[in-house]
């Protein structure tokens, strides 16, 4: 039989043992994380401090607010924030419409409700890339079909040329990207609403509340906590995404859809200023995470009313 | 009776909404399956039409054997598979711990580590990563883009595997513990082949981010040799700016896999990005 004292020095060296083995499990992650996210963060907030070119190692030397002043006396950057905040608000709001419209139906039981779930998804599943490609051939003004419904429909005199005109050309990249992008909406939805207890329904219509006031007072308040996290991580993911607009427009026609990322892959890619694409970034940065302060205080006051 | 003739509209409302919903979802595939099928005067028609008068396999033939897309199929796919990989050997330990030992200071570090670079998005990165692969000497590599993907999906990964590691009772390795298997011994012989069904709808979803990651692709690699897919249409399009039928092959082949393995193992990762998203 063990002492008490021996199996407390088991416990110890059990508990060392389990310590060890934590952090060695962990830590390739760590190496993956501090030495792809970490480094590179610290070295974007310093560069952007600093005179730093891809091309010309002769440059360098601490830069002070040189990149800040020229980033935001950029002709371009008061037009690019505006785009950008329309392009992340715009997109947000459709998506989160068209995700909570499809969840409520595919919530609803009816006959092949997962073949219709598994259908919803798919264009999530599709590079960017693709559904930019697909939807601009789509709305091209020359032979594109929806351009050919359109005129044919009655509803419009003569095709749109949706990309290449610069009042259609932002709510054009919206409407794209709140189709690829809705069907992540749906399934968080879905998810949430599992949790909504039947009978409440049934009480409720008992009562002869009508399906608004049933969605009001006994479905939305369930999907409060979800639709805080869904809108936080999408505000922020819209918001730097590069790819959509790139694919789609390239930031054009002139100008019309030019957003941040894009302003920090010109500064980066086209003229080779890290330091000012660095500055742009360590500002877009800020933003974020003042984003995040926002999300922070809003998902506490929401524990602390559903917790009571 | 009345609340019967109420139920039957209802019911068939729903089923109109949801075949507009699935129109709605399925129409740009459909489109791209029939653009990508027809001849080059029939894509450049004023008025498109839904049927295929001569289909060909012309726009494939163009873009497989003319334009170097079986180069770029096989490094999406070598990139892909071993990014999926990669994370999962990764997540599966970093998991692990998060699931058996989330009362540890370690875990809990760890756990704010990965929310937080969760958020930092890659554009912001874009910049810095480049210069760290130059300085690597591994840019213009397939291994950059694979480093780059695994680290963006780790967290994600990690807090799924997490989840699925809490649903199975510690005591079962505890008993294998006990029989003096240590404990990555326990982990790979008692706890994976369990976790099977969890394992593929991480690693579909590793497979499937760096499958469709365009940003990285496009940034780090310039030559054509170890070019991946998604890059290589942006430039096709580029290159050939009105050959939109083979522009259309391009992405049924970029879409293809995707979609079909999705199909298949759809139930696994509905159910496990579902989980994913409630947690996270």
């Amino acid at each position: 039989m063990a002492t008490g004292r021996e199996v407390r020095a088991g416990a110890v060296s059990r508990r060392r043992s389990d310590t060890r083995f934590a952090w060695s499990a962990m830590a390739p992650a760590w190496v993956f994380l501090v030495a792809l996210i970490g480094y590179p963060l610290v070295l974007v907030v310093l560069d952007a401090f600093s005179h730093v070119n891809l091309i010309k190692p002769t440059v360098g030397g601490f830069a002070g607010l040189d990149n800040f002043a020229q980033v935001v006396s950029d002709p371009h950057f008061p037009a690019a924030v505006g785009h950008t905040l329309v392009w992340t608000v715009g997109s947000v709001v459709g998506e989160y419409a068209v995700g909570l419209g499809s969840a409520l139906l595919l919530n609803r039981p009816v006959r092949g409700r997962g073949a219709f779930r598994a259908l919803t998804f798919i264009p999530w599943l599709v590079p960017i890339i693709v559904a930019g490609m697909t939807w601009s051939w789509m709305l091209n003004p020359d032979f594109g079909i929806v351009n050919s419904l359109l005129v044919k429909g009655g509803l419009v005199d003569r095709p749109i040329n949706f990309l290449g005109d610069a009042t259609w050309a932002m709510p054009t990249v919206i409407f794209v990207n709140v189709w690829r992008s809705f069907p992540f909406y749906t399934i968080s939805f879905l998810a949430a609403l599992q949790a909504v207890p039947e009978e409440l329904y049934e009480a409720a219509q008992i009562d002869g509340a009508s399906p608004w006031r049933r969605f009001r007072y006994v479905t939305f308040p369930d999907l409060r906590s979800v639709s805080l996290i869904i809108v936080f991580i999408h505000v922020i993911w819209t918001s730097v995404n590069f790819d959509f607009i790139w694919v789609m427009t390239q930031g054009g026609p002139n100008y019309a859809t030019i957003t941040l990322p894009i302003l920090i892959y010109r500064y980066a890619m086209q003229q080779f200023d890290v330091g000012m694409a660095s500055a742009l970034s360590t500002l877009m940065l800020i933003g974020t995470s003042l984003v995040f302060v926002v999300y922070y205080r809003y998902r506490r006051k929401l524990s602390e009313e559903i917790l009571g | 009776m009345k609340i019967r003739t109420y139920r039957r509209v209802t019911h068939a409302v729903i089923y109109v909404l949801l075949a507009i919903l699935v129109v709605y979802c399925l129409f740009p595939f459909a489109w791209m399956m029939i653009s990508s099928l027809k001849p080059i005067d029939e894509i450049r028609m004023r008025v498109p039409t839904f049927t295929i008068h001569r289909p060909t396999l012309d726009n494939f033939v163009n873009v497989l054997v003319e334009h170097n897309f079986t180069t770029y199929i096989r490094n999406s796919l070598v990139v892909s598979l071993a990014a999926c990989a990669l994370s999962l050997a990764i997540s599966l330990l970093s998991g692990y711990v998060f699931s058996r030992f989330y009362r540890r200071r370690a875990v809990k570090y760890t756990n704010f580590f990965m929310l937080v670079s969760q958020m930092i998005p890659g554009v912001l990165l874009l910049v810095p990563l480049y210069i760290t692969m130059r300085k690597l000497g591994i840019l213009e590599s397939k291994i950059s883009l694979i480093l780059a993907y695994t680290t963006f999906v780790i967290p994600l990964c990690t807090f799924m595997l997490s989840s699925a590691y809490d649903s199975i009772p510690a005591s079962l390795e505890e008993a294998a513990v006990l029989d003096g298997c240590g404990r990555l011994e326990t982990l790979r012989r008692v706890i994976l082949p369990i976790m099977v069904p969890s394992i593929v709808s991480v690693g579909l979803y590793a497979f499937i981010n760096a499958w469709n990651e365009f940003m990285f692709g496009y940034v780090f690699i310039s030559q054509d040799a170890n070019r991946t897919i998604t890059p290589a249409i942006m430039l096709f399009k580029g290159a050939n700016s009105i050959n939109w039928g083979g522009l259309m092959a391009a992405s049924v082949i970029a879409v293809l896999p995707v979609a079909l393995i999705f199909l298949f193992l759809q139930r696994y990762f509905m159910s496990g990005l579902m989980s994913g998203a409630v947690k996270g």
